[in-house]
């Protein structure tokens, strides 16, 4: 019984070796895994990216994107840009590389070498020489093959993803930058609004109509809306110097032209039915942690097969986090069956494979609540900015028309008439931010279902202070 | 005048048998209804003891069934509308159709029947201001009777005792019924025809409505801050002239239902008052006016001899009185030059216009208002706008106007170098204080700074 399991256990070691030619021909692919990502990328955002390797590549992707910029960007056209001209996506490529370059290291061995030392103490002089040849390094090539091409595997999916989420991160700040403009436009109005209210209340004061009590009241909110008027202005030029940075722009490229108001809400809407199996399906960050248990699993059956090689693979991270380097590496252990058999090393192989099993579905699980919550914030957003289009603005306009007539009829004072199209005017704001909110919805929602999810951030809808006139008469 | 057969016939049937048997009468007498505010010629008496009928401006007098020699009215309390002026209505309560209501006239010592019929969705009852009468006649719900439930007859009876002016009005949730138009004038003539003969006696009531701008309802709970100073609930230029043949001895009595006082002034003739809800005044306690104060819940009689031709202002002299719906709560722009703001707020507000900078005239401004309001001062004369709304009327005095007649003879003609001119010669300059100077910003004032403390 024995030795048939022991002969059972030799037989895949044996495969291994005899691998080993055919694994250390391992070599260079002609696109470096872009394609596989491009690919991946294609899929979920609709564009495609690509590496500039060369002087030339480079070139030809700043033209690509200076032609973009001839004209006010659009969404798509800002992901495009990003991905062309993002610095830190393109730096995740190399990091493909070195994946790449990682995988063809494994499946060569090392040169063998000569070592000499001389040593003297007193008299005596020491003279070492030696020659080295990697034994371990021969019997361990095939595992190492095998293991780095998963990485390489699981870089290229590590590289997709962090295209995705440039993609999103690009549309969201994309809607924020526009958003942001048109609020500065509305704030100019408010301003204008109150300015108005200040000189008039200023010249009333000079000719002895009004109190210097009631002056001041307006002249304080004059100042009021000032200061709000630099804040949105900061607001604007912060929002845009993030798009800016997402685009990865400078120099004579930073008067690109956004538009002036967002875009139109959609006609029909996304449906809710399949959305949790897309997102299955196309979650990168549950294929990375899918790939991630596999890799476990091989590396099990290995140690169940030998009872004395330990792979343990780590740092399948569910996703890389911009700053921190990614935890990545492995360890392959070789142990010599003399006074353990191996069955410790087999029952922590187990736990980690059945680990990596609950990462895998915790992941699985967490995508499919957060492509749930991500819906529901996509609708609700939309149903809110929809009532702001269709209920809250043309209401405060109406108002506004009624506050007008009865300014006409001396009914109510001009004041009253100031205060009203403030309001009437972050009613539209409002609506704006609206609009822009169901933008960020959407793409939080495509996020959820082909990126990483929405990046974790709570969608609570939270209540908007409108100001709100309340003419007396 | 129509009749409402069909109301009728549903009046009866809402009528308890028993009611009609206490009166011993058939059937109630007829309510006739009135569908337009336009002055109505006076009624005279086809039964009964003869008299001088009166004119309601903007409205008319109630026919009366005779039974028995018992003078029969219907009053029926029910929702109406009534327009305040061209281009406003109102959803009020009043009687017959009308607010106010029809005026009942009846001679001293008349044994006088009413059935009030309460259409109103909330229990009534009517008061008969000024009257003697027996207690259980007075009409105040809960103290001299039980409310009229809606839809229910009751019947009110007494003598008209003393003769005079009087008036009607609800004493049953009197603020609201009120404030939504229940009112109505009543006169009871002398027996004696030519005692205090008159040739023209017009009546009217005065009225306060708050209905805000773009509303049709008023604001039943309004005290003082009303939009709408009524004459028999019709605002200028809404309201009838009062038209007399010259030489005419006038009496116009009015009573005021409003919340403040009243003082009318007449142009161009001074006049006496000569009776109160309390009775006539006696000659020589009479003297010579040409305000009269009418406080609140009064009546006044005033009479003049109208022998100056022309058309003559007859309006309450509190001036908010004169405008219709007015904001309260608006600055002065008087002096305000408004140049470079107007165009600023124009960004924001594109059809804002600039007001008020030479004052509040806005006779030559045509701008939209809110749904059935009415512009604050207008009422277009023969010279132009009149800049009046509110408690105005004219008292026009024509020599052509035959005896009985009460149509509107049209703008005054002045005689030739009768109206006032521009002069065409040259303006010397104004004599000044000496010392005085304008300031540069042409305030006519110096401000003289406090000094010390002995101020």
């Amino acid at each position: 019984m024995s030795t048939n399991r022991n002969a059972a256990r030799m037989k895949p070691l044996a495969i291994a070796f005899s691998s080993l030619l055919l694994a250390g021909c391992a070599s260079f692919s002609s696109d470096g895994g872009l394609d596989t990502v491009s690919a991946f990328t294609r899929e979920r955002t609709g564009q495609a990216v690509q590496r500039d390797s060369s002087a030339e590549d480079t070139a030809a992707s700043a033209s690509a994107v200076k032609q973009f910029l001839t004209q006010p960007l659009t969404p798509d056209a800002a992901v495009r840009i990003a991905l062309a001209n993002n610095k830190g996506l393109q730096a995740a490529f190399a990091e493909l590389g070195i994946a790449e370059a990682n995988l063809v290291q494994a499946g060569r061995l090392r040169n063998p070498g000569f070592s000499f030392g001389r040593i003297r103490g007193g008299d005596n002089i020491d003279i070492d020489r030696s020659i080295l040849f990697d034994f371990v390094g021969l019997l361990t090539l095939p595992l190492r093959t095998g293991i780095e091409s998963r990485r390489f595997e699981q870089a290229k999916l590590q590289a997709a993803a962090q295209a995705v989420q440039l993609a999103t991160d690009t549309r969201k700040a994309y809607f924020n930058a526009v958003g942001a403009q048109q609020a500065l436009h509305y704030a100019g109005q408010v301003t204008t609004a109150a300015e108005a209210s200040a000189e008039l209340a200023q010249r009333m004061s000079r000719v002895g109509n009004w109190s210097r009590l009631d002056q001041a009241r307006e002249q304080a909110f004059y100042a009021d809306a000032t200061t709000q008027l630099a804040r949105a202005r900061h607001n604007a030029v912060a929002a845009r110097e993030q798009l800016t940075r997402l685009l990865g722009l400078w120099g004579s490229a930073l008067d690109y032209a956004i538009p002036e108001r967002l875009p139109e809400l959609p006609e029909r809407l996304t449906d809710a039915n399949d959305i949790e199996a897309q997102a299955m399906r196309q979650r990168l960050d549950v294929q990375i942690a899918r790939q991630g248990a596999s890799a476990t699993a091989s590396a099990l059956g290995l140690t169940r097969a030998t009872g004395f090689i330990n792979v343990l693979e780590l740092g399948y991270a569910n996703k890389s986090q911009t700053g921190e380097p990614r935890q990545n590496g492995y360890e392959i252990e070789l142990a010599l069956p003399v006074f353990d058999w191996g069955t410790a090393r087999r029952a922590r192989a187990e736990a980690i494979y059945m680990q990596s099993l609950q990462r895998t579905a915790d992941t699985a699980i967490r995508a499919r609540s957060e492509v749930r919550e991500a819906y529901s914030a996509y609708r609700t957003r939309h149903d809110i900015a929809r009532h702001y289009l269709d209920e809250v603005v043309p209401l405060r306009k109406r108002i506004s028309d009624e506050v007008l007539l009865r300014y006409n009829g001396m009914l109510a004072s001009v004041f009253e008439l100031l205060t009203d199209s403030r309001a009437q005017v972050s009613s539209v704001n409002a609506a704006i931010e609206a609009q822009r909110d169901f933008w960020i919805a959407e793409t939080n929602l495509q996020a959820a279902i082909n990126g990483n999810g929405s990046g974790g951030g709570s969608t609570e809808i939270r209540g908007q202070a409108v100001a709100e006139a309340q003419p007396q008469h | 005048m129509v009749s409402r057969r069909n109301f009728l016939a549903s009046a009866a049937t809402m009528v308890g048998a028993g009611v009609v048997t206490r009166v011993g009468a058939a059937s109630l007498p007829e309510a006739v209804i009135m569908e337009t505010a336009a002055t109505q010629a006076p009624l005279a008496p086809p039964n009964g003891r003869p008299y001088h009928p009166v004119v309601t401006l903007n409205g008319w007098s109630l026919p009366w069934r005779m039974n028995n020699s018992v003078k029969e009215f219907h009053l029926v309390a029910e929702p109406v509308v009534r327009e305040f002026a061209p281009g406003m209505k109102a959803n009020l309560w009043g009687y017959n159709g009308q607010s106010p209501g029809p005026t009942i006239e009846v001679v001293e010592g008349d044994q006088v029947r009413i059935f009030v019929t309460n259409k109103l969705p909330e229990e009534h009852s009517i008061h008969w201001h000024g009257q003697r009468l027996p207690n259980g006649m007075d009409g105040v719900t809960g103290l001299t009777q039980p409310g009229i439930p809606p839809g229910k007859t009751f019947v009110y009876e007494f003598t008209a005792k003393r003769p005079g002016t009087f008036m009607y009005h609800p004493h049953a949730d009197e603020m609201v019924q009120m404030a939504m138009g229940l009112m109505g004038f009543w006169v009871t003539h002398p027996k004696n025809p030519d005692f205090m003969r008159v040739d023209r006696d017009f009546v009217f009531l005065l009225g306060n409505y708050d209905i805000q701008p773009g509303s049709y309802t008023p604001k039943v709970s309004t005290m003082l801050d009303f939009n709408l100073w009524t004459i028999n609930t019709r605002v200028f230029p809404g309201v009838d002239s009062m038209n007399v043949r010259q030489g005419d001895r006038v009496r116009i009595r009015m009573g005021n239902l409003t919340m403040t006082n009243h003082p009318f002034h007449l142009h161009g003739h001074e006049f006496a008052v000569t009776g109160t809800d309390g009775g006539w005044i006696r000659p020589e306690a009479r003297f010579p006016e040409v305000t009269m104060d009418i406080g609140v819940g009064q009546m006044r009689a005033l009479e003049f001899i109208a022998d100056e031709p022309g058309d003559w202002p007859f309006h309450c002299h509190k001036s908010h009185h004169t405008m219709n719906a007015m904001g309260h709560n608006i600055p002065t722009m008087i002096g305000v030059d408004q140049k470079g703001i107007a165009e600023k707020i124009n960004r924001l507000v594109p059809d804002y216009m600039a007001m008020g900078e030479r004052g509040g005239a806005m006779g030559s401004m045509e701008m939209p208002l809110p749904d059935n309001t009415l512009p604050m001062a207008t009422g277009e004369g023969p010279f132009g706008n009149i800049e009046m709304g509110g408690m105005f009327t004219t008292v026009k005095v024509r020599k052509e106007q035959k005896p009985g007649d009460y149509s509107d003879p049209g703008w005054y003609k002045h005689p030739k170098g009768s109206v006032a001119y521009e002069w065409t010669g040259n303006v010397p300059a104004a004599t000044r204080a000496p010392g005085a100077s304008l300031s540069a910003a042409g305030v006519e004032y110096r401000a003289r700074k406090p000094q010390g403390h002995q101020h």
